[in-house]
């Protein structure tokens, strides 16, 4: 049989904050993994000769200086997917703990004001 | 009364239940906000790159984002609808989180013993990979199938060449309702997967740097 849940233990679930260098590692590796595959699904998918493949995707080096939809492309998309990935989990991890200390803090002064 | 709040594995469903509520209105606000700032700085920038000529591929935003232009007040209302979007579809997703996770919220925390003060020496978050995928990749999947839907619904399914470009990616997709149903299944596989390698890689590393501090 499990044992109880104690409710300490549930505000800790809630509370817990969230590590920033793993998160941004994380979701960079898989956003590198993502850019990576959709350029190669692309690039291996039978295309008649002469035919503009990912014309689309292409246009992506609008944005990202270097990247076009080849294999050297798919490895510079996957240094960008990194990159972007990194910077998103950086974002939401921090911006997870800092609203968890906000809504910390406005709750004891809460507490704090009932108390008094 | 307290004891009406425990089920029969004596764990306070009232204060689990009010966790979950509290944790979906932090992610719902936390990526709502971030979404928003991401359209905002795409339409500034492309405007900035491109001047009269800008738009393209972001102006398609406003099939979803009615009023969105690449434009300075399009800039904001471009943010305002992927702050709804967003923060509401990440809302739901931890929801779902919560209600399959459940009752083993207690087993995410790193120590096996949590900390005795929550607020002052808060615990490191781990992730659940299975109840991640499960909720977010019904989230995608529901958003998928609900913007084919409305391309089918407003007559431009037949002229929305970009959106059929997701067959690439998802075979057997298409812009119509049974083409967004089987993208939908799909899609949901693929986020499901995506969110499993996401939870063992960081759950990996908040191990590692656990153990090396």
């Amino acid at each position: 049989m499990s044992r109880p849940i104690r409710d300490h233990e549930i505000l800790s679930a809630v509370f817990a904050k969230m590590d920033v260098v793993a998160m941004t590692v994380a979701l960079g590796s898989l956003c590198s993994l993502l850019f990576f595959l959709a350029t190669a699904v692309l690039l291996v998918q039978t295309a008649p000769e002469n035919y503009p493949v990912g014309e689309h995707l292409r246009d992506l080096s609008d944005y990202l200086p270097g990247y076009g939809v080849s294999w050297m492309g798919a490895l510079i998309g996957a240094c960008y997917g990194f990159l972007f990935g990194a910077l998103a989990g950086f974002s939401a991890a921090v911006y997870w703990n800092l609203t968890h200390y906000f809504a910390l803090g406005v709750m004891l002064i809460s507490s704090a004001q009932l108390a008094d | 009364m307290k004891a009406m709040n425990h089920d029969v594995d004596r764990v306070n469903l009232k204060l689990l239940k009010a966790a979950i509520r509290f944790n979906a209105r932090i992610l719902g606000l936390t990526a709502g906000t971030l979404a928003a700032a991401v359209i905002y700085v795409a339409t500034q920038a492309s405007m900035v790159k491109w001047g009269a000529d800008s738009g393209g591929y972001l102006e398609l935003l406003a099939i979803f984002f009615p009023g969105y232009s690449v434009s300075t007040t399009g800039a904001w209302v471009g943010a305002f609808w992927a702050f709804i979007y967003c923060g509401t579809g990440s809302w739901l997703s931890y929801r779902v989180y919560g209600k399959v996770l459940g009752t083993r919220i207690s087993g995410l925390l790193l120590s096996p013993v949590s900390t005795m003060n929550p607020v002052l020496k808060p615990s490191t978050l781990r992730l659940h990979g299975v109840s991640l995928g499960v909720a977010i990749g019904s989230i995608a999947g529901l958003g998928l199938f609900g913007s084919t839907a409305w391309l089918v619904i407003r007559g431009t399914a037949g002229e929305s060449v970009h959106a059929a470009l997701f067959s690439n990616y998802i075979p057997g997709y298409s812009v119509s309702i049974i083409g967004g149903l089987w993208g939908a299944i799909e899609l949901f596989g693929l986020v499901f997967l995506s969110c499993l390698l996401l939870a063992t890689v960081y759950n990996r590393l908040v191990k590692m740097r656990h153990k090396t501090s």
